[in-house]
């Protein structure tokens, strides 16, 4: 659809939804900014040490979450390639029977 | 926003940092009108506009200290704004369906002028085709709706949006191109039903 066109449906019904005047006020209620800040402002503020503990607690999940992937990347072959060392579990029971069939 | 020059935003911010009731009120009656022309153009059903306006409002407050300065503050408000609606748009989880049905006379009228007529002649009813939009719009999720409201609606430029949103320029037109696609097959599939 080119929004342009104004052939196309929605293009001519967009184009008289805009004429539509929208006569509400666009001031603030009476009372509505009083109470806002009233609220706002009753709120304990945060301590500068708790913003900063949050800040620095999102840069150490950040890096972290770097380290853990770099790791991942430079070890990924040692986790792809199968275990030279794999211990095959003896189970004599099951010798035994292959024996005895 | 007209009045941005004669408002001192950066004393206001300043005196609301130190906790200046009369400067938090000033700031809520300066931004109030930004604040409201996005809550309008994208309120949810069953959510009052003060409702809404007012928890903006409330994280702009809370989150004041965030605030650095990398974009000017009435974008990181209509930011604030934003999210928040679309927020307010997912919690709505299930959209109604659209059906010829559920359209007012005036709003069935326009429909069937923009659907039959080929003629490029805007309908003449702006309120019902004002309403008719808001029920279109509903139909897509909440993203692509807000992206489309403003390029369509309102008329603003990609960078417009990008600075009221956040989003990158090629997000913008790729929601664009995607509710408009599923606009255009919404309206297939009202003219086949019309024609049925």
């Amino acid at each position: 659809m080119n929004p342009s066109d104004r052939r196309h449906p929605w293009s001519r019904l967009v184009a008289a939804a805009r004429s539509a005047p929208d006569e509400r006020d666009p001031a603030a209620p009476f009372g509505f900014s009083t109470r806002v800040a009233a609220l706002a402002l009753s709120a304990p503020p945060r301590s500068s040490f708790s913003l900063a503990f949050e800040r620095l607690s999102w840069r150490a999940l950040g890096v972290a979450c770097l380290l853990m992937l770099a790791s991942v990347a430079a070890n990924y072959s040692a986790i792809t390639r199968p275990s030279d060392d794999e211990v095959t579990v003896r189970d004599p029971v099951a010798e035994v029977l292959e024996l005895e069939s | 926003m007209s009045d941005s020059t004669a408002f001192d935003l950066a004393g206001c911010l300043q005196r609301v940092r130190q906790r200046d009731q009369s400067a938090a009120r000033a700031l809520v009656e300066h931004l109030y009108p930004l604040v409201i022309r996005i809550v309008r153009a994208h309120l949810p059903r069953q959510v009052a506009e003060e409702d809404l306006s007012q928890e903006i409002f409330m994280k702009m407050f809370t989150r004041l200290e965030q605030y650095q300065g990398a974009v000017p503050f009435p974008h990181w408000v209509s930011r604030i704004a934003v999210t928040t609606c679309i927020d307010h748009l997912r919690a709505q989880k299930r959209r109604p369906e659209f059906r010829w049905a559920d359209l007012s006379e005036d709003e069935a009228e326009v429909l069937d002028a923009v659907l039959t007529n080929e003629s490029d002649r805007a309908p003449d009813d702006a309120l019902a085709a004002r309403e008719l939009v808001n029920k279109l719009l509903g139909q897509l999720n909440p993203a692509d709706r807000l992206v489309l409201q403003l390029l369509d609606l309102e008329q603003k430029t990609v960078a417009e949006i990008h600075a009221l949103t956040g989003w990158s320029s090629s997000l913008i037109k790729v929601r664009a191109f995607r509710a408009r696609r599923k606009l255009q097959k919404l309206f297939q599939e009202l003219q086949r039903k019309e024609r049925t």
